[in-house]
């Protein structure tokens, strides 16, 4: 019976071949491939060519090709063995035909070559993608810190010349480009914070501030805007939320002014909502709900997901101006506080942006009090005539603008010096209270000085305010900064009151 | 006057050697990857001479990402050796010098072409730009897409071996 089956089903996939010395077929069993007497082997294939070279015939020799590919009118793939003879005997040639085998390995080894080139060409991709996006925000904030500059000198000089004397007319001229300036310098602020967020350049601080406060303060600017606009403002704000945070009361105020900016903008007729109510409290934590909502233009579904996006006005007309950054901020803001941002909308009848985020609060509010002194507080508590102050800054325009805005207060001796390498010099020989330290020098940079100067064996050296000029605001640069000694930093462009405010803080 | 050659194509897989083989062969393209595994073996004869032609037997050997994994017996009576690699897939490229230095440590004598495939997927001067990018200088820069350079490739080659 076995016989039987084995005639029935074994099909034999090996051929049995003896050669000649010169390649020419003694017998052959046929089974895969037709070879007459007196063929040459290597008519089955050029595998075969050449291949009675590789080796001395007249030894004994077994050698293996694995998965060689062989077509003669159909393709096998097979295995092949070459057996030569030292006794004389002819060259054996066995040809196993594992292609039903090799078929099934080919797939194998086709899916995973497919996955790992495709990663590999995602990856590939991923890093030009990482380097673009790098370079443009390299660039980004090379240009922003550029247009920083000569804003400081229309900032500042703006502030100069309302102290002077000037027609009504002339007074309005100075408030237009005062305003245009406060524009210009919103909008490079905008782009600068972008890029800061994309490239996870931007932390959050964690200050005391009261929230109770920052919101009255939005309720009464955003009163006026409705007021000159024509249209309602409404808060409903829930006054069981704790009064003190602890939090990025800058960033959380950014995120408020946003929303209300955008809704303002797009509404002509009707009203803006803000609706703050708390959700639940736990750990020193409390949920809030934040939603603003208008009646304005709203938006189609069909454009609701780009709201989101860097640089998408979704309102390509002319009619609304603006960068198209002040939303993606708001989400990059709250997703940094590990909050969420929503928004529902129906074109023509209004949207309404709803932000869930957990902030933080002392449990002892009471006996919370926040130390806040302006700039004239500190003024009264100058204990000298007249201070030396050192400026260390080689724009001009700016050179200038400090010039003129410390003249006018008439309590200071101020040194200008335009290259990084004299400050040192300067340091020793003079005996200065504070020291407003530009950071991109000619010479040796504004946070390598302030390592040096910390160091000097002088007295004074160690503990002089010094105050970083600078439009490079990214983190890590203020950490840098503050690690070389620095005290504080007076962002470019400042106006007046900012710089008065800081150096009377350090004067005290 | 006609001779044999074994010439034998090594290199990491998806960097197109049997699309080279078969522009160089058949002068045919197709965009289809299909993973070689063994061998295939071609035959193509070229002229290098008015009277004098090299016969090529061409081995494409099915790729590996190391080198010293080839199947010995593939590599017995080798004339010359056509390492590729693809220029836009650095994983190909990455240990090039120790591959190179393996070969003609082992096969010293044995002529060998270091190719840069697909030069088709490059900018125009990207190549100029970023000739440091390989450790081993190429031979050739080649595209089986267009043809460019395949024939010169391996007429250079045949040339080499029948002196």
């Amino acid at each position: 019976m076995l016989e039987t089956y084995k005639g029935k089903y074994f099909h034999p996939r090996t051929q049995f071949i003896t050669i000649d010395e010169t390649g020419k077929v003694i017998e052959s069993d046929n089974l895969l491939f037709p070879l007459k007497k007196g063929d040459e082997i290597s008519s089955i294939s050029p595998f075969f060519e050449g291949l009675a070279s590789y080796f001395d015939l007249q030894e004994d020799n077994d050698i293996k090709f694995t998965c060689i590919h062989l077509e003669n009118k159909k393709e096998y793939t097979c295995d092949i063995e070459f057996k030569t003879f030292a006794n004389g005997q002819p060259t054996l040639i066995i040809i196993h035909d594992f292609s039903d085998h090799y078929q099934y390995y080919q797939e194998v080894a086709q899916s995973r070559n497919e996955s790992v080139i495709n990663s590999q060409i995602l990856e590939l991709k991923n890093k030009y993608l990482k380097e673009k996006e790098d370079f443009k925000n390299t660039f980004i904030a090379n240009f922003s810190h550029e247009l920083r500059n000569p804003l400081t000198g229309v900032t500042a000089f703006c502030s100069v010349l309302q102290k002077t004397q000037m027609s009504t007319e002339q007074q309005d001229y100075v408030e237009v480009i005062k305003s245009s300036a406060d524009h210009l310098k919103n909008m490079i602020g905008d782009i600068l914070e972008m890029s800061k967020i994309e490239v996870g350049k931007l932390s959050i601080d964690e200050e005391l501030f009261d929230f109770h406060k920052l919101i009255e303060m939005l309720e009464f600017t955003y009163s006026v805007k409705a007021k000159q606009k024509d249209i309602e403002f409404e808060v409903d704000f829930d006054q069981k939320i704790p009064t003190y945070f602890e939090g990025d009361k800058t960033r959380i105020k950014q995120i408020f002014e946003n929303l209300l900016e955008n809704a303002f903008k797009f509404t002509a007729t009707g009203k803006v909502i803000l609706s703050i109510s708390e959700n639940q409290r736990r750990a020193r934590k409390v949920n809030l709900n934040i939603s603003v909502k208008d009646t304005g233009i709203g938006i189609s579904p069909k454009k609701i997901d780009l709201i989101f996006n860097s640089f998408t006005q979704l309102n390509n007309a002319q009619k609304y101006s603006g960068t198209g950054l002040g939303l993606s901020i708001v989400k990059g803001l709250v997703e940094l506080m590990d909050g969420k941002i929503t928004v529902e909308s129906e074109e023509n009848v209004g949207s309404e942006f709803k932000v869930n985020m957990n902030f933080k609060y002392p449990i002892n509010q009471e006996n919370t009090c926040l130390e806040e002194k302006s700039a004239m507080e500190h003024n009264n508590f100058l204990s000298k005539e007249k201070y030396n102050i050192l400026l260390a800054e080689d724009s001009e325009l700016a050179q200038m603008a400090v010039l003129k805005i410390l003249a006018q207060e008439g309590h200071f001796f101020l040194d200008i010096i335009s290259n990084g390498e004299d400050v040192i010099e300067s340091v020793i020989h003079n005996e200065y209270d504070l020291i407003l330290m530009d950071i991109r020098m000619p010479g040796t940079h504004g946070d390598e000085l302030t390592k040096m100067i910390r160091s000097l064996p002088v007295q004074n050296c160690k503990t002089i305010p010094i105050l970083a000029l600078t439009a490079n605001l990214y983190d890590d640069d203020k950490k840098r900064y503050k690690k070389m000694g620095m005290n504080d930093i007076i962002e470019k462009p400042f106006d007046e009151t900012t710089l008065l405010n800081k150096i009377y803080k350090y004067l005290k | 006057m006609k001779t044999s050659k074994k010439i034998i194509l090594l290199g990491h897989f998806g960097v197109g050697k049997s699309s080279l083989i078969r522009q160089f062969v058949e002068n045919s393209f197709t965009t289809d990857y299909k993973v070689t595994i063994g061998v295939h073996i071609l035959k193509k004869d070229v002229n290098i001479a008015p009277d004098e032609t090299v016969s090529l037997i061409i081995w494409d050997l099915e790729g590996y990402d190391d080198i010293k994994k080839t199947r010995a017996s593939y590599l017995l009576g080798t004339h010359g050796f056509i390492y590729v690699f693809d220029v836009t897939r650095p994983a190909t490229f990455e240990n090039l010098e120790d591959d190179i230095t393996y070969l003609t440590n082992q096969y010293a004598g044995t002529p060998l072409k270091v190719v840069g495939n697909k030069i088709d997927l490059l900018p125009k001067d990207y190549l100029k730009e970023n000739a440091t990018d390989f450790s081993v200088a190429p031979d050739f820069f080649t595209s089986a897409k267009t043809g460019d350079k395949v024939d010169a490739l391996f007429t250079t080659l045949a040339k080499e071996l029948a002196k």
